[in-house]
C-alpha cells in the first residue's frame, strides 16, 4: 500500500461575508483554492509545518496533508523551476518566495521558462502556475525584503502581475489567480497583511481590471498594493482643502486596464501615478504614457509621478524617507494643480 | 495565538552552556519586554537576562542548577498570532501627519 | 571485447544484468549511423543556407541513442538540451519539427513535447533539470492520488554535460531530487568541452557522477561511446528511479567530435591531434566491428543502413527546406492561454501596418 494518501476534497468552499485581515483572507483564498481544485498544490520555504513566515499558509499542510502543501529545501530557483514540471505534468502549483528580494535567484527560471514555456510550445505546455510573493516595503524588515518587483515582471512577455490592495480583493483575485491556466505573479502587500476588511465570499466583483477606490472629480491618483491605502488617506486630507481626488486601484499590473486609466483621467484631467519602486524605467512612466496616448487632449497637466528614489530600497530607519508619504504625494498633486501651459 | 521559543544565546564569546541560578518568571505570567527573567551563572559570570519580549510565559526549561546548552530552549511564549514570526514590524495603523497645505483654483474644472 | 563502467565511489549503480542481444544492438546501430548521418548533414546545410545555425553531437551516438533505449516513451519523459538531436531521433521525434528550431522557424521545435514526450530543446544551460525533478514529483503525486503504489513509476530523464555541472540549477535539481525521491534519471553527457574549456577545468574532481553520493543519489560512470554499456547503465538507473528509490546519476564519458556549433572554430582551442588522442573510438566503428567480428552483421549491411540514412537524411532536408516561416499572428496566439486586451490590440497594429504579403 502507498505510504500516504492524498487528502480528499470536499469541495466546499467559503460563502457568505466575513471580517478578515488581509493574511487571513489570502490563507482562506488558498485554502479554498486547494479545496476546489485537487490539483492545485502550495509548495516554498517553511510553508509546512510553520505555516510561513507571514503564517500565511497556517493550517494548510494539517487540512491538506504534506503532500499538497509541501515545504521544499532552501532554494527560490528550484522552487519555481519544480514548480514547471509540476506544471507539465497536470498540477497547478502555487509556490511561495518567501520575501520579494528572494525571487531574483529565480529570475531565471521566471523568466526563461515559465513566462514563455506556453509560448515555445505553441500551448502544449501551459504553465498555470501562481507565484505569491510577499512585497514592497512598510514593515522595516532587513535588507533586500521590501522589493517592488512589478518593474522587472510586468515587462515579462508571457507573464501577468497582480496586486491586491484590501482583504475582499486578496482573496478574490488570489481564488481568480489559482484558476487562470496562465502564470500571473501574485504581489502581496505585506505591510498591510494585518489590515481587515470585509470579505464578501459570494460577490467577488470584476476581477480583471482597475476599480475606483473612491471617487473624486480633479485629480486621479494611480495606485496599486500597500500605495493604495496611502493614496485614500492622502484623499481625505486633499478633501479638507477642497480638492477631490479620485484614487484608482490599478490591481492588474500587467495586463494594466487602459481602458479604466482612460476613463477615470478622461473625468478629472489630471492625474499622479504613486509607486514604491524607484521612479526611472518604473511602471509609474508606463501608466503616464498610456493616460498620455488616451487623455493628451484632456489632460490639464503632464502626469506627476511620486515613487521611491532611484537608490536601493534602504535599511528600516530610512524607509519612511524613500517612501512615497503623504506630503510627497500632496507636493505631487500640487504641481500638477498650479500646473499652467505655456 | 502563536508560541515563540527563545534559545539561550551565547552569553560570551564561544560559551556553550549556562546553569539555571533562579527564574523570576512563572508558566502563565504576563511579562514585558526586558523585564528580569531568569538568572543564570556561566563559566565567565553569572547574570540576569531580560525577555527578549513582551508575551505570556508558556513554558521555562530548566529547573535551579540544570545546565542548558546555547542554542537550546530557555522559554516558551504565547503572543498574538499577528506578531509571530514577522520579519519586520508590525505597522500601526494610524493616520499619516501632513505639513502640505493644497491651494488651487478649480473654478475652470 | 568487454563492456566499461567505473562505478563511483559510493552508491555505486551496478549495470544492468541482461547483455543486449545481437538484433537489439543491429537496431541501435542502425540508429547512430542514421543520426550521424543526418548530424553530419546538418553540418552542410548550413554551409548551405537551408538552417542558419545547429549544435552538432558527432561522437556522442552511442550515449543518446542508447540512453532513449532503456526509456518507456509511452510514459516517460525526455527533458533534452539542445544538442540531443540523436536522442530525439531515437525518442521518435518527427526530425522536419525538431530540426525546426535550428531552422530558426519555431523556437524550440514544432514538435508537440505532450505527444513525444520529448520537451522542447533547451537552450538555457542546466535549465530543465528542475523542470525533469518536478515531473517526476508529479508522478509520485499521480500515483499517490490513484491510491497506486509507488513501485512502478514513470520517469523522467533529464540531459545535461559536463559544462552544466557547473550551474546552480543543477545543485538545486540533485538536492530536491534526493530530498523528494523522485524518479529521475540525471544522463551526463561528459563530452570533454563547453565550447572551448575543457572538462578538467570546469568539472572540480573530474565526475560529475561522483557528485549523486552528495545528494544521497547512487551513480555510475560508463564509457560513454560503448553503447551496450550505455543502454545497460540506462536501464539500471531507468529501473531505480521506476522503483521509487528515488533519482540516479548516470556519466557517460564521450566526446563532442565536432565544433559547439557551426559558427565554433574547434581550431582555436584544440588541435586535430587533440582530438584524434581525445576521442576514443569511434561509437558506430566500435559497434558494427564487433557485429561484424561476431558474425551478426555484414559489410554489406553496413553500407545498407548508411544508404537508409542517406534517404532519410534526404526526406528530412526536403522537409526541413519546405518549411517557410510561421504566420505572424502565432508571435500573439501562443503567449497566454488566455490572451489579454493590450496584446490583442498590438496584434491588430501589427495586422494593419505591417506588409503580410
Amino acid at each position: 500500500m502507498p505510504e500516504a494518501t492524498m487528502t480528499a476534497n470536499t469541495g466546499a468552499v467559503r460563502t457568505g461575508t466575513q471580517e478578515l485581515s488581509l493574511n487571513k483572507a489570502i490563507n482562506a483564498a488558498l485554502a479554498d483554492a486547494l479545496e476546489e481544485n485537487p490539483r492545485a498544490l502550495v509548495l516554498g520555504e517553511d510553508v509546512g509545518r510553520l505555516g510561513g513566515v507571514f503564517r500565511i499558509t497556517d493550517g494548510l499542510q494539517e487540512r491538506f496533508g504534506a503532500e499538497r502543501v509541501f515545504d521544499t529545501p532552501l532554494a527560490e530557483s528550484g522552487i519555481l523551476g519544480m514548480s514547471v514540471g509540476l506544471a507539465m505534468a497536470g498540477y497547478h502549483p502555487i509556490p511561495e518566495v518567501q520575501f520579494d528580494g528572494f525571487t531574483y535567484p529565480a529570475v531565471n527560471q521566471i523568466v526563461t521558462q515559465i513566462a514563455r514555456m506556453n509560448f515555445r510550445t505553441r500551448g502544449a505546455l501551459p504553465m498555470p502556475i501562481t507565484l505569491r510573493m510577499p512585497s514592497f516595503g512598510g514593515i522595516q524588515s532587513p535588507e533586500l525584503h521590501s522589493e517592488s518587483l512589478e518593474w522587472l515582471f510586468a515587462h515579462v512577455a508571457g507573464l501577468k502581475v497582480v496586486s491586491p490592495s484590501n482583504p475582499h480583493q486578496a482573496y478574490h483575485l488570489l481564488r481568480h489567480a489559482a484558476t487562470m491556466p496562465d502564470p500571473v505573479v501574485f504581489m502581496e502587500p505585506k505591510s498591510r497583511y494585518w489590515q481587515k476588511g470585509s470579505v464578501d465570499f459570494d460577490t467577488p466583483g470584476d476581477l480583471t481590471g482597475s476599480v475606483v477606490a473612491r471617487e473624486g472629480r480633479h485629480l486621479t491618483l494611480v495606485a496599486w498594493g500597500a500605495m493604495v491605502s496611502r493614496c485614500l488617506q492622502v484623499a481625505d486630507m486633499a478633501a479638507e482643502d477642497g480638492v477631490e481626488v479620485e484614487v484608482l486601484d490599478l490591481r492588474w499590473l500587467k495586463p494594466i486596464d487602459a481602458e479604466g486609466l482612460a476613463r477615470s483621467v478622461a473625468r478629472t484631467r489630471r492625474a499622479v501615478v504613486v509607486h514604491e519602486a524607484p521612479k526611472s524605467a518604473g511602471l509609474g512612466a508606463e501608466v503616464a504614457q498610456l493616460i498620455t496616448e488616451h487623455c493628451f487632449g484632456t489632460l490639464k497637466a503632464p502626469v506627476e509621478r511620486v515613487t521611491g528614489f532611484d537608490v536601493p530600497f534602504p535599511s528600516g530607519s530610512l524607509e519612511n524617507e524613500y517612501l512615497p508619504n503623504a506630503d510627497r504625494i500632496l507636493f505631487g498633486i500640487q504641481r500638477v494643480l498650479e500646473y499652467r501651459r505655456g | 495565538m502563536a508560541e515563540i521559543s527563545f534559545p539561550l544565546p551565547d552569553l560570551g564569546e564561544g560559551l556553550i552552556e549556562a546553569t539555571v541560578l533562579e527564574w523570576l518568571v512563572a508558566e502563565g505570567d504576563q511579562v514585558e519586554r526586558n523585564q528580569p527573567m531568569v538568572e543564570v551563572e556561566t563559566t565567565k559570570s553569572s547574570l540576569e537576562l531580560p525577555s527578549p519580549q513582551a508575551g505570556t510565559v508558556v513554558r521555562t526549561h530548566g529547573e535551579p542548577g540544570d545546565t542548558i546548552n546555547v542554542g537550546d530552549p530557555l522559554i516558551v511564549f504565547e503572543v498574538p498570532d499577528d506578531t509571530a514570526g514577522i520579519v519586520g514590524t508590525v505597522p500601526k495603523d494610524e493616520a499619516p501627519k501632513r505639513r502640505v497645505r493644497l491651494s488651487a483654483n478649480l473654478d475652470d474644472d | 571485447m568487454s563492456v566499461t563502467a567505473t562505478p563511483a565511489a559510493t552508491g555505486a549503480l551496478e549495470l544492468d544484468p541482461q547483455r543486449l542481444q545481437a538484433d537489439e544492438l543491429k537496431r541501435l546501430l542502425a540508429q547512430m549511423i542514421t543520426v550521424r548521418h543526418l548530424d553530419t548533414s546538418a553540418i552542410a546545410w548550413q554551409r548551405q543556407g537551408i538552417i542558419p545555425g545547429y549544435a552538432p553531437m558527432q561522437g556522442q551516438e552511442a550515449a543518446q541513442v542508447g540512453s532513449i533505449a532503456a526509456l518507456d516513451m509511452t510514459r516517460d519523459f525526455v527533458f533534452p538540451t539542445y544538442r540531443e538531436m540523436g536522442a530525439a531521433y531515437a525518442a521518435g521525434v518527427d526530425m522536419a519539427e525538431y530540426m525546426a528550431t535550428h531552422k530558426a522557424t519555431w523556437n524550440g521545435g514544432l514538435h508537440d513535447p505532450v505527444k513525444y514526450r520529448f520537451t522542447p530543446i533547451q537552450t538555457v544551460i542546466a535549465g530543465s533539470a528542475l523542470h525533469a525533478v518536478g515531473w517526476a514529483h508529479g508522478q509520485r503525486l499521480d500515483a499517490l492520488r490513484e491510491g497506486r503504489e509507488q513501485t512502478d513509476l514513470p520517469a523522467s530523464l533529464i540531459y545535461l554535460g559536463d559544462g552544466a555541472s557547473s550551474q546552480g540549477d543543477i545543485h538545486e535539481a540533485m538536492n530536491f531530487a534526493g530530498v523528494f525521491k523522485t524518479p529521475t534519471v540525471f544522463f551526463v553527457q561528459n563530452n570533454g568541452w563547453a565550447i572551448s574549456v575543457p572538462t578538467e577545468h570546469q568539472v572540480a574532481g573530474g565526475s560529475v557522477a561522483a557528485r549523486g553520493a552528495g545528494y544521497g543519489l547512487p551513480s555510475v560512470a560508463v564509457d560513454g561511446n560503448d553503447v551496450e554499456a550505455v543502454v545497460r547503465a540506462a536501464r539500471a538507473a531507468v529501473a531505480h528511479a521506476r522503483s521509487g528509490a528515488g533519482a540516479v546519476v548516470v556519466e557517460a564519458f564521450t566526446y563532442r567530435r565536432g565544433p559547439h556549433s557551426t559558427s565554433d572554430d574547434p581550431g582555436r582551442y584544440r588541435s586535430l591531434e587533440d582530438e584524434r588522442r581525445d576521442a576514443g573510438p569511434d561509437p558506430i566503428e566500435r559497434l558494427a566491428e564487433r557485429l561484424i567480428a561476431a558474425d551478426e552483421l555484414t559489410e554489406s549491411e553496413v553500407r545498407e543502413l548508411w544508404a537508409d540514412a542517406a534517404a532519410f537524411e534526404e526526406r528530412t532536408r526536403e522537409a526541413v527546406a519546405a518549411q517557410g516561416p510561421r504566420p505572424g499572428a502565432e508571435m500573439f496566439e501562443y503567449v497566454y492561454q488566455e490572451t489579454t486586451p493590450v496584446l490583442q490590440q498590438q496584434a491588430a497594429q501589427w495586422r494593419e501596418e505591417s506588409d503580410h504579403a
